[in-house]
């Protein structure tokens, strides 16, 4: 499914540490690996110093890993170089980190990641790095929504980065609370919960299984953000794996975004997948 | 890989930084990326919203609505009295609000008390500087120096160090000190030696550590998040309250609305339809139910506190009647806290090298009288001094104790000769020994001699002892292997007794139907035994170890949580809070105790949170719903007790409150399809909900608990507060013998008054205004014999005492004040559109107040006799 992994390289740790995940996935993946770095014009030399440092490292270990890796430096505005660099090396999914200084933000849509996503016409993992500790991830949490577009894709994501760092595999589900009007919010048992899950986690989980990842499964009612990173927190989870929000402008600002709540608050480090456009 | 497996070098490598630290313009821009090692706020709702927030649930909006049709009314019809109403009304949302406003606020000062244990300054190393920093500047690749006293800022991973011991009790549980080093290690990071955590204390001995988590992604972060984060949802009474509001507010609504259309169909105007429609509202809703049962649950938690359980949450003085399973740990709580040694072995070893080992290899102090220092190494101090005698040796080295080596050696000067002492886990001291003694002769230690051992060994912890293995050396002047080819001096057992009363203790919860949890620390078999010995288990033990539980799926750690018989040895308090998670899920109301800062989101998640009063940190105490004073499990059994009373009691005084809602309602009624005058007005039913109503209501709240009370299982969730027999017993019992007294006052006024039936009558005719005085004092006197027949369900009166319960007469002479105010002064005439009545007419209604006694007497009677079981909840 993903032949060819590229990953967007510059002098901040957070890319190094998103450049790691890229390089495990391809390896998991049986893919070649792209390092790109895109330098904009004045930038410092020390800056490029680092960057380049940062993209030896990962070229060193990506080597003594096996993978066929190759670099490329280029200078000029990254968001076209990167759509002109998936476009001749045909890659098929595209590693970046964000920035925090872009999560903040209420409508998100103003960081340069979230325009690179949306600008990049292959899959997308944005990699959202909050904790530099957490080398290889043990324990992998993943958000599911009840109703997802391109579930195998999305499993098949999932699959990879978990057998990359044979990790366990939590999926975790978060029902809106059932209410009835006479008895207020009614609890329901973990069993209960299950069965009431929707079809397309349960297509999710099979396909999961199907890729030789046997997660385990919660259910627990409640408002998604809060309720999955009192999960991240709690289960002392290593990665969160999610979907790219659906959710448009109007319905953001009212409701406010699930992801962009959960990048401020994540105890650990996320990777936001969108899977691919046809090219 | 984790960051505790890769060697200093990588360590640093991985994390891109050296040891000479960060510069400058890195730290800045990884600051940028992680953001300030500081202890962040959850974001909550603001005070403000949630003060607002109980001004926009269900009773509330209909409460307001009744309002607001009142203020309209005035505006339409001014000096009918609308104002008043629409006025009360405010006022009674107002108080509504408040009231639950202030029982579910909680300062979250178990933050604070986190907070406080970071440090303010750190010293780091930059650019190849030493700096003292603010602590909340570090960043992932910062070089910190510790030294001893230091509290670490960040978590970090050890690069080099020297005789470093950190004290990891904030997160582990374990006060005693943990020896750190730098080299790769593959447990994990809360085990692992090469790792500091942030919010813990360097004891002894100095180092440098890369930090690679900063705020609250730290492990300290995690706490602080979950601590603040964390809910445990509504208690069963605040979601029981809010079915009976909602189920109240449907009848009432629905009744005004049907009797505003049978009204208007009679030809009766708009605005006496409307009128009426507002009545009814006013009358159904029980404006008094949530101030009742908030100053109940204060006078709950007021009784538990005198029996050493502080209550913090006020609704878990219910929610401890409702709990279903206690999760508790064994030191301090089942047992007494205090290490005593109960047996040696070889039996014959008091003066001999056995107790010099004891003594020796030893951190514990005597000082002034007093043994000072951990609980296990006091106890043997003690028993080796008081066979040996004091002993004046030189210390000259010390291999501390690690939960690796799992055990500590001192090398000691005696008489001019040096000896070195070890003490720790059997195992591991057997394997450092080349011989033994028995009987005072060395022999050499062989498998068969082994075997013997550890036979021994495990016959003691089978009694619930911590076996400790003892070994000594002489150490020749040049000798370097003081841990090698040692003699085995013998074994010592130490027991934490248990506390006298909780086998009784147990018994109660087993006949309550509330099972019992033990979450300890300590090895399978020493928990296993003290289990047994205080009555814990029946038949065989559920033994399940951290380290299993750590591995097991939800799935199948959900099948063992509901064994019988279950102990968790071997625990972290990190697992304690997927226990109470995964017990959630089952349905299962949770109880559990903790006393260490990684305790506090388990106590927060927890339906009851139960915190040790004197072995407790600030932070479990803050997070706690609850803290035993004593530290005693028989504390958390009374608790329990007292929590089912307030139930029972909750279902007392609903039961008197609904009563007067019949007579209430009934002069409504009346007014509509008979066209009578209106029997009560909006302004004496409010009287009545809000005035004469509630001190009775509370003395009810303090009725004591009955004996069966904990013979029983514990209330079922599906298990209604408003039920049939319930409702069945205030409707169509109670309510309809006070609406016979009222109406019969009110008739029996008016008729001596001179009024015929379907003469119009003026609202402000003083006979017309004597005769609704009349109604509502028929009301008020039934009301007083009602408060005497809902102190129980079933028992006679006379079995419960009529005097045990002094609140009651405290209550009906409040009452009764309330309603001689109502009645014959000025003011409360004014305001309740009443006028002074006879002394006669008092007396001919308290003939109604001994008929309901009388008539519940005889229903009681016929429960007890005929239907058990059944119409008695």
């Amino acid at each position: 499914m993903y032949e060819c992994v590229l990953s967007a390289v510059n002098e901040r740790l957070n890319s190094e540490i998103a450049a790691r995940y890229a390089m495990r996935f391809a390896l998991s993946a049986g893919a070649r690996l792209c390092l790109a770095y895109t330098v904009e014009k004045d930038t410092p030399r020390d800056v490029v110093i680092k960057a380049e440092e940062s993209m030896g490292r990962i070229l060193i270990e990506a080597k003594r890993l096996d993978i066929e890796v190759k670099s490329i430096s280029v200078i000029g505005e990254i968001e076209k170089l990167m759509t002109s660099i998936v476009k001749d090396e045909e890659v098929d999914i595209v590693f970046a980190s964000t920035r925090r200084a872009g999560v903040g933000r209420k409508i998100f849509k103003g960081s340069a990641s979230i325009r690179l996503m949306e600008s990049t016409p292959c899959a997308f993992a944005l990699v959202g790095v909050v904790h530099a500790g957490r080398i290889h991830p043990g324990n992998i949490l993943v958000p599911l929504k009840a109703r997802m577009n391109s579930i195998d894709e999305r499993a098949y994501f999932t699959a990879k980065i978990a057998t990359a760092f044979n990790s366990k595999v939590v999926l975790f589900h978060s029902p809106k609370p059932f209410k009835r009007f006479f008895t207020g919010e009614v609890q329901l048992s973990h069993h209960e919960l299950k069965e009431k899950s929707p079809k397309d986690i349960k297509e999710f989980l099979r396909q999961l299984q199907h890729y030789g990842v046997k997660p385990a499964d919660r259910h627990v009612p409640g408002r998604s953000s809060k309720t999955i990173a009192e999960e991240a927190f709690a289960g002392s989870h290593d990665l969160i794996i999610m979907g790219a929000s659906e959710r448009g402008f109007f319905k953001s600002v009212v409701r406010g975004n699930p992801i962009e709540e959960l990048l401020v608050k994540t105890p650990c480090n996320i990777i936001i997948h969108r899977p691919g456009r046809k090219r | 890989m984790k960051l505790q497996e890769l060697s200093p070098a990588d360590a640093l490598k991985s994390l891109v930084t050296t040891t000479d630290g960060l510069d400058e313009a890195e730290a800045k821009k990884r600051l940028d990326e992680f953001g300030p090692n500081q202890i962040k706020e959850v974001g909550k709702k603001s005070l403000l919203l949630r003060f607002l927030a109980e001004f926009t649930h269900f009773l509330a909006i209909l409460l307001l609505t009744g309002a607001g049709l009142a203020f309209a009314s005035e505006y339409f019809k001014p000096g009918e009295g609308m104002l008043a109403l629409g006025l009360a009304i405010v006022f009674v949302i107002f108080i509504n609000a408040v009231f639950t406003f202030t029982q579910e606020y909680k300062a979250e000062r178990a933050l604070n008390a986190l907070k406080e244990m970071l440090p303010f300054m750190v010293k780091a190393v930059r650019g190849g500087k030493r700096l003292d920093i603010e602590a909340k500047v570090l960043v992932p690749g910062d070089v910190i120096i510790i030294e001893e006293g230091d509290k670490i800022p960040a978590d970090s991973r050890v690069i080099e160090c020297s005789i470093l011991k950190v004290n990891n009790s904030a997160l582990t549980g374990e006060s005693e000190p943990v020896l750190r080093n730098a080299e790769p290690s593959r447990a994990e990071s809360l085990e692992s030696p090469n790792v500091l955590f942030a919010g813990t204390n360097v004891v002894s001995g100095s180092g440098r550590a890369v930090v690679y988590a900063t705020g609250m992604r730290t492990e300290f972060g995690r706490i602080a998040h979950l601590t603040a984060s964390v809910e445990s949802g509504p208690s069963p009474l605040q979601r029981e309250i809010v079915k009976v509001t909602r189920i109240v507010a449907f009848i009432a609504v629905v009744m005004g609305a049907v009797f505003f259309v049978i009204g208007m169909y009679m030809g009766r105007t708009m605005w006496e339809n409307y009128l009426f429609a507002i009545g009814i509202i006013v009358a159904n809703v029980p404006e008094g139910l949530l101030p009742t049962v908030t100053l109940a649950l204060a006078m709950g938690s007021r009784r538990m506190a005198e029996r050493k359980a502080l209550i913090k949450t006020l609704t878990s003085v219910e929610t401890l009647g409702c709990v279903t399973v206690i999760c508790t740990d064994k030191t301090g709580t089942l047992t007494q806290n205090k290490m005593t040694v109960k047996s040696i072995w070889p039996v014959a070893s008091h003066t001999n090298e056995l107790m010099k080992a004891a003594y020796l290899c030893n951190n514990a102090r005597y000082e002034n009288g007093v043994y000072k220092g951990d609980s296990t190494e006091t106890a043997l101090l003690s028993f080796a001094r008081s066979n040996i005698g004091k002993l004046s040796v030189r210390r000259i080295s010390e291999i501390p104790f690690d939960s690796e080596r799992k055990r500590m050696t001192t090398v000691n000067e005696i008489d001019g000769q040096k000896f070195s002492f070890s003490k720790g886990a059997v195992e591991g001291i057997l394997s450092s020994c080349g011989s033994l003694i028995v009987n005072g002769v060395e022999n050499p230690m062989d498998a068969d001699k082994r075997a013997m051992v550890l036979a021994e060994a495990v016959k003691m912890m089978d009694g619930g002892e911590r076996v400790l293995g003892f070994a000594c050396k002489k150490l020749p002047a040049a000798d370097e292997a003081i841990e090698e080819g040692m003699i085995f001096a013998g074994l010592i057992g130490i027991e934490d007794p248990p506390r006298p009363e909780v086998s009784d203790a147990l018994k109660r919860c087993t006949d309550a139907g509330i099972r019992v949890i033990m979450i300890t620390g300590d090895a399978s078999a020493t928990a296993t035994a003290i289990a047994k010995e205080i009555g814990m288990i029946d038949g065989e033990a559920v033994v399940v170890e951290g380290s299993q539980f750590r591995d097991m799926s939800d799935d199948d750690a959900r099948k063992i949580l509901v064994q019988k018989n279950l102990i968790f040895s071997r625990m972290t308090p990190k697992s304690k809070m997927r226990v109470v998670q995964l017990l959630g899920g089952l349905g299962e109301v949770v109880a559990v105790t903790g006393d260490g800062v990684n305790d506090a989101p388990a106590l927060k998640k927890a339906d009851i949170g139960i915190a040790m009063g004197i072995a407790g940190t600030d932070v479990a105490k803050e997070a706690a719903d609850m803290i035993l004073l004593d530290d005693n499990f028989a504390t958390i059994v009374n608790a329990v007790e007292e929590g089912r009373a307030v139930y029972e009691n909750i279902r007392k005084f609903i039961s008197y409150i609904f009563s007067s809602n019949i007579p209430e309602v009934i002069p409504y009624l009346g007014y509509v399809l008979l066209n009578i005058p209106l029997p009560l007005t909006i302004m004496q039913i409010l009287a009545i909900d809000l005035g004469t109503d509630m001190v009775p209501a509370l003395a009810l709240g303090a009725e004591r608990p009955t004996k069966d009370l904990m013979k029983n299982a514990p209330r079922s969730k599906k298990e209604r507060l408003l039920n049939f027999s319930l409702l069945s017993r205030a409707y169509l019992f109670l309510g309809p013998l006070e609406a016979v007294a009222g109406m019969y006052a009110f008739f029996m006024v008016l008729s001596a008054g001179g009024w015929v039936w379907n003469q119009p009558i003026a609202p402000n005719n003083p006979i017309y205004m004597q005769a609704t005085t009349a109604c509502l004092t028929a009301i008020v006197i039934c009301q007083v014999g009602n408060v005497f027949a809902c102190r129980s369900f079933k028992e006679t009166l006379f079995t419960i005492g009529f005097f045990t319960n002094k609140l009651i007469f405290i209550g009906i002479a409040v009452e009764l004040l309330i309603q001689v105010f109502i009645v014959y002064h000025p003011i409360g005439n004014k305001l309740f559109s009443t006028y002074p009545i006879s002394g006669m007419v008092w007396l001919s209604l308290l003939p109604f107040g001994m008929l309901m006694i009388i008539a519940e007497e005889a229903r009681k009677a016929f429960v007890r006799r005929f239907a058990s079981g059944l119409l008695t909840r």
